[in-house]
């Protein structure tokens, strides 16, 4: 059977995150107006789906992986969850003796946080085994330049349409310098591979 | 089981234990074969190979064999302990 290259990787998750971030803009909005509860259960529940799709992806990814890139993973999937389970305890140690009053909704960080502290964990094992944490036989330059290009578009229709509140307003222009900041740092990299080879 | 067999061949944790000696680069240079061409035809990544031949992380004795039996060689001959 073919690897599971990074590549495909990158494409397919730059696909689900476009998904995400429409579902997010275009969908989860309405479901604050919808008239019927399993409406705003359905619509509130969508941009789980792309997220589902995106927890499918690392697991064949891990699957298609040699014994050291699935050690590198699991271990870095490992220190996550621990960081993500000790972060949870502080958090509610903390609301129950009433420092902190913690909503509902701060569960939607869990994924995100779980994500961030594991893509930190693997930066450094795929470092200390010698390799390089970005990925084999391409540069995600144009993925990034697709991915800035359909968030914008979606952002665009979201706004055209008038359903963007102040948070989603602050999302687009907190975005914007992100997408463009990832670009430049593509295209140095780009550059310095290019200046390495020479 | 000899002695390179009952070190630790299930990967070495980041930081912890001795690196085992190995000849893998030299195997390979013999061959004439790039880190991908022996990556290709052991099914691992680059990376994989690059980490086996620096000492970095030990493989598991499936791998261990798989690169015994491309270079015909025993498991004792191309890797031991330091």
């Amino acid at each position: 059977m073919a690897r599971f290259t990074e590549k495909q990787y990158r494409n397919q998750l730059s696909l689900a995150m476009v998904a995400y971030m429409a579902a997010m803009l275009l969908v989860w909005p309405l479901s604050r107006t919808a008239a019927s509860v399993p409406l705003k259960v359905l619509l509130a529940v969508v941009p789980v789906l792309p997220m589902l799709f995106v927890i499918g992806l690392m697991a064949r990814r891990i699957g298609a992986s040699d014994e050291l890139e699935q050690r590198v993973h699991l271990l870095a999937l490992g220190a996550a969850t621990a960081l993500l389970g000790a972060l949870s305890l502080v958090g509610g140690f903390l609301d129950a003796a009433g420092v902190l009053a913690l909503r509902g909704s701060i569960l939607i960080w869990v994924f995100p946080v779980t994500m961030i502290s594991y893509g930190a964990v693997r930066w450094w094992l795929v470092r200390h085994y010698g390799g390089s944490a970005g990925c084999e036989g391409g540069s995600p330059g144009w993925q990034l330049c697709l991915l800035a290009v359909l968030v914008l578009m979606v952002l665009g229709v979201g706004w055209w349409h008038g359903r963007l509140d102040a948070f989603e307003k602050g999302l687009l222009f907190g975005l914007a310098p992100g997408v463009l900041i990832l670009l430049v740092v593509s295209l140095w990299r780009r550059l310095r591979r290019v200046a390495d080879k020479d | 089981m000899s002695e390179a067999l009952r070190v630790d061949l299930g990967g070495r944790r980041p930081g912890t234990g001795p690196p085992m000696k190995n000849q893998v680069r030299d195997l390979r240079g013999e061959q004439g074969w790039s880190q991908a061409d022996l990556a290709e035809r052991l099914d691992v990544s680059r990376q994989t190979v690059n980490a086996i031949e620096t000492g970095k992380y030990d493989p598991s004795l499936p791998l261990a064999f798989k690169i015994a039996r491309l270079f015909g060689q025993s498991i004792e001959t191309i890797f031991e302990p330091d």
